[in-house]
């Protein structure tokens, strides 16, 4: 009413909602990049800048991340556990979804809604009742399970396995039975059109989630915590957790912490790439990686 | 070429809650185009899904060439589909597409080379070989579907709705072309669709049917001339549908209108349907003396081109259309002309409607003692 014309304009920038948006992602993103900043600090301190160096990535003998065994023992612990995850849970993860596709009839409604249950528990909810069951329960296969790399595992395929299956199950519900029905048709086996149509329309997803198992896996901390049994099976996110507040920590924690940063942002920006570029070859109906990837955010 | 001929026995298909087949017979040829025609939820895609093997059917017996397939898994029948989205593989171009079916019965590599040339110049898709299905047109992905199931040599092709995703003109062509095919093959073609025009200028014979079950079968023809129901003279074409009293010698009365009906159920008595075709209908001077006419006022005419709609109501209150051949003297027929609606007497038709099925919802028809039988065996 007593707005100002330029306000009032309906056909004008946002410039409101614009601002708002660049400050949000300073204020979020900016303390994110100082601290990778602080990595290649010439000086042992994380808060004072005193040149530009490569000393805590590579240059210094003994201290940088590549050579202090501790730093090196967490990245490569993080490493295997992730390639581990993603080599397990995307497989069963594509299994379960496309028996949940498959599955019609009595319960396939409550097993596609209780799909979705890991990814709402809170983290460390899991984490806690994991912990019990493998160290209270003298039952198999629970008392097989032991603290250490095998429960860091199973731990981190648990809560990532949901993820796939929302993802597969997204292209798949994108696909249709057409396609299988017609391999069908023309004389595959059921096992044959799984091989020759399904999967590989199913590619894009399939690559897409393993590189988010990747990304949930090295960015885990509270599951890979409390799976945890020694100094031995220490990951990135541990060790930094354990160090950040140290008073002996040196910028080859913020290298440290960079690599947790980009790896991540790696796999999810490869596993959108990929899944946009190769979807929109195969899918037929163009069905958008950002729809179904963020059906899987919404879902999260 | 004897072989293709299919034989459906009771064929039943109960989902959850609803029939959607509710134990249907039919004999299709060997060779034969033969259609299923009907509304939406008919069931003419169910049967289609029976035969090619994605359903199961919960009674009744597919008789292909002799053997019942109805327990055959769909790889393992030779009957192949053309999808209504054509359900081409994306991730293969066409050469591999056509040759999907021929590697999976382990056919030599130069087989599959040759048959697939030779399915690519039977529909004449030559030198598109290696296109993704995306870079194709939609006639062009429609052609690969053929040839996709037509190399493998089926003894029977079955086509859902092939022509429901093109749009109208490259339809109507594609219609002569699938036609001439089907004679140059030789295959038995079983075509599903809604559309009456389609079923009618390709089929050899139709089955039309409503609420899971066949209203008629018969040659194009006989279904739009002699619609032994009410359902298929209202389904097939525009039917001038209108109640009446019959008496049993071929007279039957329209409110106050006696007129002498040459066709259908002529010796039915009591309550009946009568039915004319808009093209076998008359339009003469108000009060000309002739027997079987009925005074009207035309209420409006609609334009066509090649011929006109007049849509007269008559003065027992029925509203019926009548199509004229355009000659040029479209003003005759001006809204509000007292008009006599001749009806010749062949072109009159009765309908019991006991025969037909429309009149009674198809809940209540599996009660039907005669269907009975049919469906347990």
């Amino acid at each position: 009413m007593s707005l100002p014309a330029r306000l009032r304009n309906p056909w004008g920038k946002p410039r409101f909602l614009v601002a708002t948006t660049w400050l949000y992602m300073a204020w979020a993103l900016l303390p994110v990049v100082v601290a990778m900043l602080f990595s290649f600090n010439q000086g042992h301190s994380r808060s004072v800048w005193q040149g530009f160096s490569i000393r805590w990535w590579w240059g210094d003998p003994s201290q940088s991340i590549f050579h202090d065994s501790l730093y090196t023992h967490a990245l490569v612990h993080s490493l295997s556990l992730a390639a581990l995850d993603m080599v397990i849970a995307t497989p069963l993860g594509v299994l379960l979804a496309l028996g949940l596709a498959r599955w019609r009839g009595r319960g396939s409604g409550a097993a596609n809604g209780l799909m979705l249950v890991p990814l709402v528990t809170p983290e460390i909810v899991m984490a806690v009742s994991l912990l019990l069951v493998f160290t209270q329960l003298s039952l198999v296969p629970f008392s097989l399970v032991h603290l250490g790399t095998v429960a860091q595992v199973v731990g981190q395929v648990t809560f990532s396995l949901s993820y796939v299956v929302v993802i597969v199950r997204g292209r798949l519900a994108g696909i249709g039975p057409e396609y299988e029905e017609a391999a069908r048709d023309l004389g595959a086996t059921p096992v044959a059109a799984l091989r020759l149509v399904l999967l590989p329309l199913l590619a894009p997803a399939i690559l897409a989630s393993m590189l988010i198992v990747f990304a949930l896996s090295i960015d885990d901390f509270v599951v890979t915590q409390y799976m945890s049994s020694n100094a031995s099976t220490t990951t990135i996110p541990m060790f930094l957790y354990a160090n950040a507040r140290g008073g002996t920590t040196t910028p080859a924690l913020n290298a440290l912490a960079s690599i947790l940063v980009v790896t991540t942002l790696f796999g999810v920006g490869i596993a959108y790439a990929v899944y946009s570029v190769l979807g929109r070859r195969a899918a037929p109906s163009g069905v958008s990686a950002l729809r179904e990837l963020s059906g899987l955010e919404a879902a999260a | 070429m004897a072989s293709g001929g299919v034989e459906l026995r009771g064929l039943t298909k109960r989902f959850e809650d609803a029939v959607a087949v509710d134990g249907i017979d039919a004999t299709i040829e060997p060779g034969e185009f033969f259609s299923l025609l009907g509304p939406s939820g008919c069931g003419k895609t169910t049967t289609l899904r029976m035969i090619a093997g994605f359903e199961q059917p919960t009674a009744g017996q597919i008789v292909l060439d002799g053997v019942d397939v109805a327990a055959v898994p769909p790889h393992e029948r030779n009957v192949h589909t053309v999808f209504q989205s054509y359900a081409l593989f994306p991730h293969l171009d066409v050469f591999g597409n056509i040759a999907f079916g021929l590697r999976r019965r382990r056919v030599g590599k130069d087989e599959v080379r040759r048959r697939v040339a030779e399915a690519i110049e039977l529909v004449e898709l030559g030198g598109l070989e290696h296109r993704r299905p995306r870079q194709l047109s939609g006639g062009q992905q429609q052609r690969v579907a053929l040839a996709r199931a037509l190399v493998l040599r089926p003894a029977v092709l079955l086509l859902d709705e092939p022509l429901g995703a093109l749009d109208a003109k490259i339809r109507k062509q594609l219609r002569l072309e699938l036609k001439a095919l089907q004679e140059e093959v030789g295959i038995t073609f079983v075509f599903v669709t809604h559309d009456q025009e389609e079923a009618l200028s390709m089929s050899d014979r139709i089955a039309v049917m409503n609420g899971g079950r066949i209203e008629q079968i018969g040659t194009p023809e006989a279904v739009y001339e002699q619609p032994a129901t009410v359902f298929v003279a209202d389904f097939l074409g525009v039917s001038n549908l209108m109640d009446a009293e019959a008496f049993g010698d071929g007279v039957v009365r329209i409110g106050e209108f006696r007129l002498r009906a040459g066709c259908g159920e002529v010796a039915a008595h009591g309550a009946v349907k009568v039915v004319a075709r808009p093209e076998r209908l008359a339009l003469l001077p108000h009060g000309a003396p002739r027997e079987n006419c009925v005074p009207g006022m035309v209420e409006r005419t609609v334009y066509v081109g090649a011929n006109l709609q007049v849509i007269t109501r008559l003065a027992t209150g029925e509203t019926v259309q009548a199509s004229i051949a355009n000659t040029g003297e479209s003003t005759t027929y001006a809204s509000g002309t007292p008009v006599a609606v001749h009806v010749p007497v062949d072109a009159l038709r009765v309908l019991a409607p006991s025969t037909g099925g429309a009149a009674t919802p198809p809940g209540e028809v599996t009660a039907e003692p005669e269907r009975a039988p049919a469906v347990a065996s």
